[in-house]
Parts: structure tokens; sequence; C-alpha cells
């Protein structure tokens, strides 16, 4: 009786067995690592794809732009690394001062534009990544090369040399640029000469701030979230650095400074803990006091954007 | 009595099966979480002469070296669960920084918009009730970690 019984219930189960869903232990070690392209199966199993012309291999990677202040001249230039990311490049269109190019808004690091509005002069490039299907297109840089003359330097010099009467110093505003062109700045300079001989404009004052004491200005920094930053403000006459007596913030998320104001001797040290939301960056005004014997007891402001950016898995 | 001689061996096979998985899932988070870790590392590994010049973060020129180090240390904390010494496995891994971008992997073609460090291993696994049911005794796990500033 037992073993008709057993025979009964294994057949019953056997006959009622289904797949089941099992639990995959490598289901998520299963990475996005693409598999290798499977070879296209045609009658020509290996077609030539002749590359794009005059393609080189990249050995100088684009790092970013550059604009660099010394004096009255402002340099646009364009920092490299001397190392290769395995993509390719080639020359798409090399530009001047001011000439439009077919290939203006395609760069993915954008083309600026002088103080008169001009566009910069540069090359644009467009990289390339060799695929098994051949050389693939992937984005266009824009490496810009160009420099410009301050144009209140004419305006500025020629009354100290042409004018042997006493100075006294006025305040204009240090950040107002001058709108005069470069051409025109003797004319300009003989204006305020017959409309103020006794009340010359003083030398504007260049703020700036750094990450320290002795590099360039910078108009837009990275930082890493929670990092302490040291920002250096700075002042120039020219192409002199002035002292600055003193600082404080006065527009911006200033993180979680140690101090936001303090003496020109003191940098301003803080960092952020919270990212600036996507795409944007905190900007942050100091509030520079120099007081020198070439510019008088003046302020000036300098703002400097600052991208706060997190480590993080990518996947 | 006839059944539970023949239903034990099999229920227990089922068992033992079962915890190895659940072991092999542990041992694969633990590794999945080294590499993840040391990549995180390296990335805050900053090179402060370059920001201080142009502002932008770029990779420490020893950032490669700094994400094997911290692999290997991470890995030491499981390393009962390897079928390798530690720092054999790390040296092995493929391990590759992009101080710059946009730059391209070149093991996966991904494009990077950020400077990035890449791990790539392959970590053995002592997975000893699998080779008692005639398969495999190491189990190889494929991890790959990327991070970056973003």
């Amino acid at each position: 009786m037992k073993r008709p019984a057993t025979a009964v219930v294994l057949a019953v189960l056997v006959l009622s067995a289904s797949p089941a869903l099992a639990w995959d232990p490598f289901r998520e070690e299963r990475h996005p690592e693409p598999a290798p392209p499977a070879p296209e199966r045609g009658p020509d199993p290996a077609p030539f794809i002749a590359p794009p012309p005059d393609i080189y291999y990249v050995t100088d990677t684009y790092v970013a732009d550059v604009v660099t202040s010394s004096g009255p001249l402002t340099t646009y230039s364009t920092s490299t690394v001397h190392e290769s990311t395995g993509s390719y490049a080639r020359v798409l269109d090399s530009v001047g001062t001011g000439v439009a190019s077919a290939f203006d808004g395609s760069a993915f690091n954008g083309r600026r534009a002088l103080a008169d509005g001009r566009s910069v002069a540069g090359t644009y490039y467009e990289n390339y990544v060799l695929t098994a299907g051949g050389f693939v297109p992937v984005s266009v840089v824009f490496f810009q090369d160009d420099a410009e003359l301050a144009r209140l330097l004419a305006a500025t010099r020629a009354p100290v040399v042409t004018t042997s009467t006493p100075t006294i110093s006025s305040t204009p505003s240090a950040t107002a640029r001058p709108l005069a062109p470069a051409c025109c700045a003797t004319s300009v300079t003989s204006v305020v000469t017959i409309a103020s001989p006794t009340l010359l404009p003083s030398k504007p004052i260049r703020p700036g701030i750094s990450l320290s004491p002795i590099s360039a200005p910078l108009a837009v920094i990275e930082v890493l979230r929670g990092r302490e930053v040291t920002l250096y403000p700075r002042a120039f006459v020219d192409d002199r650095e002035v002292a600055v007596q003193s600082w404080r913030v006065v527009a911006g998320d200033g993180g979680d400074a140690l101090a936001t104001a303090g003496s020109g001797a003191a940098p301003f040290r803080t960092s952020w803990r919270r990212l600036a939301p996507a795409g944007a960056a905190y900007e942050i005004t100091l509030r520079i006091e120099v007081d020198g014997p070439e510019t008088g007891h003046r302020t000036v402001d300098a703002t400097i954007a600052v991208v706060v950016r997190s480590p993080a898995l990518e996947r | 009595m006839v059944l539970t001689l023949v239903l034990a061996p099999l229920l227990l096979v089922a068992l033992a099966g079962a915890l190895q998985l659940g072991a092999l899932r542990v041992a694969a988070a633990r590794v999945r979480a080294a590499a993840d870790l040391a990549t995180l590392v390296a990335v805050n590994d900053q090179d402060d002469a370059e920001l201080a010049r142009s502002g932008a973060l770029r990779l420490s020129a020893d950032a490669a070296d700094v994400a094997r180090e911290y692999f290997a240390r991470e890995l030491e904390l499981s390393s009962s669960l390897l079928d390798g010494a530690v720092d054999e496995i790390a040296a092995a891994a493929d391990v590759a920084a992009y101080p710059s971008a946009p730059a391209y992997d070149v093991r996966t073609g991904t494009r990077y918009d950020h400077p990035v460090v890449r791990i790539a291993a392959d970590v053995p696994v002592r997975t000893p009730v699998f080779g008692a049911l005639v398969l495999r005794p190491v189990t190889t796990i494929h991890v790959l970690a990327v991070s970056s500033p973003r």
C-alpha cells in the first residue's frame, strides 16, 4: 500500500513541476563593460574605412581655457597637458579675431569674446575615437589664442606724461571698463585733459582673486566639496601688484568661512559642504580696499565663481 | 524512511548551495565596495599646483598608484574570502587614471567629461562548497569601478 502511494505522490510531484525563477548571484556583477563588437559578416570581412583627412594621434590634451592679465595685456590661451587619452583629432578651422566660423557654437568649451564683443582667435579641432567601425567624431574643442590691450592704458598714462600739474585722485568705479577702442585712445586722452586738467582719473585698479599669493588671478575655480581652499584677494595697477589693505565678503555664498573679512595679509579661507545646483556655481564678491600712494584710498570688487564638485561613482 | 533517505541528501545539497551563493554574494559586495572606495580616494587626490595655476581640478600624477594601494588595503579586510594574495590581485588589476577631461577609456570606450580613476579587476573568491559539488572551487568576480569629481 505504501509503495503505490509513494509512487503516486512522486508522479504527481514530477508532473506538477514547473520552472522556477532562480536567484542569479552574478546579476549585479555584470558590469556595463560592452562586449567586443562582433565582426560583421559580409562579403568583405574587413572593409577598409578611410580615416578622416589630416587626422593625427593626440598627444597633448586640452585642460582648460586660460585668461591671464599682465598689466594692460590680457592673453587668451589654452592650457594643455602632454598626455594621450587614446583619441585622435584633426584641425577643422583656424579663425582670426572677430572672424565668424561655421563651427561657432559647436565646441564644448565655447569661444570667448574680447571686451569689445569680437570673438577671440583660435583653432577648432574635432576629436575622434577609434572604434571597430572606424573613426567616430565625438566632440569639437576650441583652442583660443589671442590677446588684447586694455584700452584705458593710453587714457590713463597720457595725462601723467603730458601734465605736470598735481593730480587729485578721483574715485571712479574701478570695475567700469573703458568704452573707447584702442585706436581712439589719443582722442579720449585729449578730451580728459581739456575737460579737467587738474582732476585726473586715478589709475584703474584691476582686482583679482587667486589660489596662491603668486599665481595668476582666476575667474572660475573648481574645488572639492569640504576641501578647504585659500583665496588671496589681489589688486594690480598697470602691471604692478599693489598691497591690499583689507577685504571682506560683500556678496555670494562664502561657504564655511573662518572669517568673512580680514587684512591684506590674511587670505580668505573657506570650504563648501554643499554642491551648487546643477550647472551653477557659487559667485563670491570680495570688496578689496587699497590705500597706496598711486591709488589713494579706494575699494574695488573682485568676483570669482566657485564650482564645487564631489568625488562620485560613475555608472 | 526511504523517502527521508532519498530526499535528505538533496535537501542538504540545496542548503549548502544556497549558503555558498549567499557567501559569494557577500564577497562580491565587499570586493565591489573595495574598488569603489579605492577610486573615490584616488579622485580625492588632486593636483594642487594645477588648481592654483588654472583653477581646474586635475588628478595628481600618482592617482593610479593611490587607487591600487587603497584597493589592496580594502581587499585586505576580505582576504579570508579570496583565493590569492591581495597584493597580487591589486597588482593585476587594470587601474587607469585620466587626469583631465574629456578623455576616452581605452578599455571600455567610454567618454569621460571629468577627470576619472577607473579600476577593472578580476578577483578570485573561494567557493569550496561549489567545489565539493563538482563545480568551480574558485569563482572569479569581475569588478569595475569608475569615480570622478562631479
